[in-house]
């Protein structure tokens, strides 16, 4: 099926992300693939300039390298990591008109089928990458927001600075059913109480469960090594199936639903949102003042007390 | 019943279930499991008992499944052992019914946690409605260490996403006071508390209508049943069926191997050896 942005959208049987994503041959650029040592294989956004924001490119490197990841039987720990001054301020908001990061150009007009075939295409990474079946640790410094935020969600075990920030930005944390917020109502009223909207620092993180330790900024490295050493001790198919057992759980209680249909739905339904005239639209403060001018009115318009 | 492995009590509306071969530190034998299951069935009906407590005689509440493969076949199923996938998935039904019976107990039920607090130890304490551990208890599930599932869904519910993984994948030891943290317990309290906090809950308890104590247990765990939870003791059968069954790596580390060559100290040393550098 057409998805009105060139590309197919395949309503049978598909392919995961990244088995999709070829790494024979690739030339690995806005996000690189190494490894540390024989266990353990290493990712590493590479847009430093950008703030490894997420562009089509840095999508399919990254998904590349986990395709070679679990390809190499040596692996059995995948670190995920950015260059440069942090982890990753999420999904490229001025990428070219026809790539897959928002925002989709009004201009594309798209149907509503071929926006739920795009939407789907890329609500579908998140899960690609929690279900992948060897150990995924992301490895946070700076901020991590949006869609970074979202990876490293998807990742089974965060290390991060202390003063890292996690958050998405202009909707609440709550919004993609994100999977690193505890979801047991109990444990997670306490926890999404204060967290709907703001960022969280990594030391506020950790204490609350959200992501699995806080450490300062010269030992993020060492310890995510240690991490990734110890647990690479494991066997790959002990690990696999674990984790199966886990993510199986997680879907039985809806987080399978929440990280697809009702994601892709809420996308979907945000595509439809009107803005009220003293609202911060992104496509009009992007057309009128640029980039950096819709960044600057959102941060106005998003702190109590300030005047336009 | 006659108990040899539990002591079984009630006294002031409260029932009292210790976990009783100290000396082995309340490792869970076969013998052991059919008289838990005897206990709660009999703590169940009785209108003298408005609540139970489960605690460990001893140095610690219990150290999990004994390990020693002497009458374990019901309480350890070891991995890649000739039985067919039917007995299996049986004894894993039975296993998580179990489970799920004292989950559902028409009492609460409170564990009395000290010192260790390992595997299925951890496993009782969890199917318990609250813990209160003092200052010392370490809690824990190894099981991935020995090639098994953890088997245990509550860890989902009840300590969230990335700290259920990261106890699962690396099965470190939890101090009481992360469990308190993460809502494994409802409380760590210092060590010559215990026993008066756990009393002061239990006495409290035992004062309430039995009736109305069964129905709210019956609503807070229907939301953990709207969760999902029921699905999940069902899908973790099958999931352990296939654990049972995953291949070895060459050079991989057999805990019952070794157990069976070297003795059960030397296995436990071994299997623990890799990981006494976990953060």
């Amino acid at each position: 099926m057409p998805t009105g942005f060139g590309r197919e959208f395949n309503t049978q049987y598909q392919k995961c992300e990244w088995e999709n994503a070829e790494y024979r041959g690739r030339d690995y650029q806005d996000a690189i693939y190494d490894k540390v040592n024989d266990r353990i294989a290493r990712i590493t956004f590479n847009r430093p300039e950008k703030r490894n924001a997420f562009s089509d490119r840095m999508f399919e490197d990254m998904f590349a390298g986990l395709h070679q990841a679990n390809d190499d039987p040596d692996v059995r720990v995948v670190i995920m990591r950015g260059a440069g001054i942090c982890f990753g301020a999420g999904h490229e908001l001025s990428s070219p008109e026809n790539e897959d990061s928002p925002p989709i150009h009004p201009n594309h007009n798209p149907t509503m089928v071929d926006y739920y075939g795009f939407e789907r295409r890329r609500c579908t990474k998140w899960e690609t990458i929690t279900d992948f079946p060897k150990l995924t640790i992301a490895q946070v410094h700076g901020h991590c927001i949006g869609a970074s935020q979202m990876v490293a969600s998807a990742c089974d075990l965060i290390i991060a600075t202390e003063d890292s920030q996690f958050g998405i930005r202009g909707f609440g944390n709550l919004h993609h059913g994100v999977s690193h917020l505890p979801i047991w109502p109990f444990w997670s009223n306490k926890a999404y109480a204060g967290h709907i909207i703001p960022e969280t620092s990594g030391k506020q993180a950790a204490e609350l469960g959200f992501i699995n330790r806080a450490v300062t900024e010269d030992k993020l490295e060492e310890e995510t090594l240690k991490w990734a050493g110890v647990l690479g001790q494991l066997p790959s198919e002990l690990i696999a199936i674990t984790k199966e057992w886990i993510n199986g759980s997680l879907d039985i209680t809806g987080m399978g639903s929440a990280q697809q249909r009702s994601h892709f739905i809420s996308h979907l339904t945000l595509q439809y949102v009107h803005f009220r005239p003293y609202e911060v639209n992104l496509y009009k403060a992007k057309r009128d003042k640029g980039l950096k001018g819709f960044l600057k009115e959102r941060a106005i318009s998003a702190t109590p007390g300030t005047e336009k | 019943m006659a108990y040899k492995n539990i002591i079984y009590e009630k006294k002031d509306g409260i029932g009292y279930i210790t976990l009783n071969r100290p000396e082995k530190l309340n490792a869970i034998n076969d013998a052991m499991l059919e008289e838990l299951d005897a206990a709660f069935a009999a703590a169940e009906p009785d209108l003298e008992v408005k609540v139970v407590v489960v605690k460990g005689a001893g140095r610690a509440f219990s150290v999990g499944q004994d390990l020693s493969g002497a009458e374990t076949s019901e309480v350890l199923l070891e991995p890649r052992k000739p039985i067919s996938r039917k007995k299996q998935l049986e004894a894993e039904r039975r296993r998580n019914r179990r489970w799920e019976y004292i989950f559902n107990l028409a009492k609460p039920t409170i564990a009395q946690v000290h010192g260790y607090c390992l595997g299925f130890g951890c496993h009782l304490a969890m199917v318990c409605d609250m813990a209160i551990a003092s200052e010392d208890a370490l809690f824990g599930d190894p099981s991935i260490r020995m090639g098994l599932l953890s088997g245990m869904p509550l860890w989902i519910w009840l300590s969230g996403i990335k700290k259920t993984r990261e106890f699962l994948y690396s099965g470190r030891y939890i101090t009481a006071a992360e469990a308190e943290q993460f809502a494994l317990i409802n409380k760590a309290v210092p060590k010559d508390k215990l026993e008066e906090e756990v009393l002061r809950l239990a006495k409290g308890i035992s004062l309430l209508p039995g009736d109305g104590l069964a129905n709210c247990k019956d609503g807070i765990n229907s939301v953990m049943e709207a969760r999902g939870l029921g699905e999940a003791w069902r899908f973790t059968n099958e999931m352990q069926l296939v654990m049972q069954q995953h291949s070895r790596e060459p050079g991989e580390f057999d805990f019952f191997e070794v157990r069976d060559k070297k003795g059960l100290k030397a296995a436990i040393e071994e299997r623990d050896a890799p990981f006494k550098d976990f953060p």
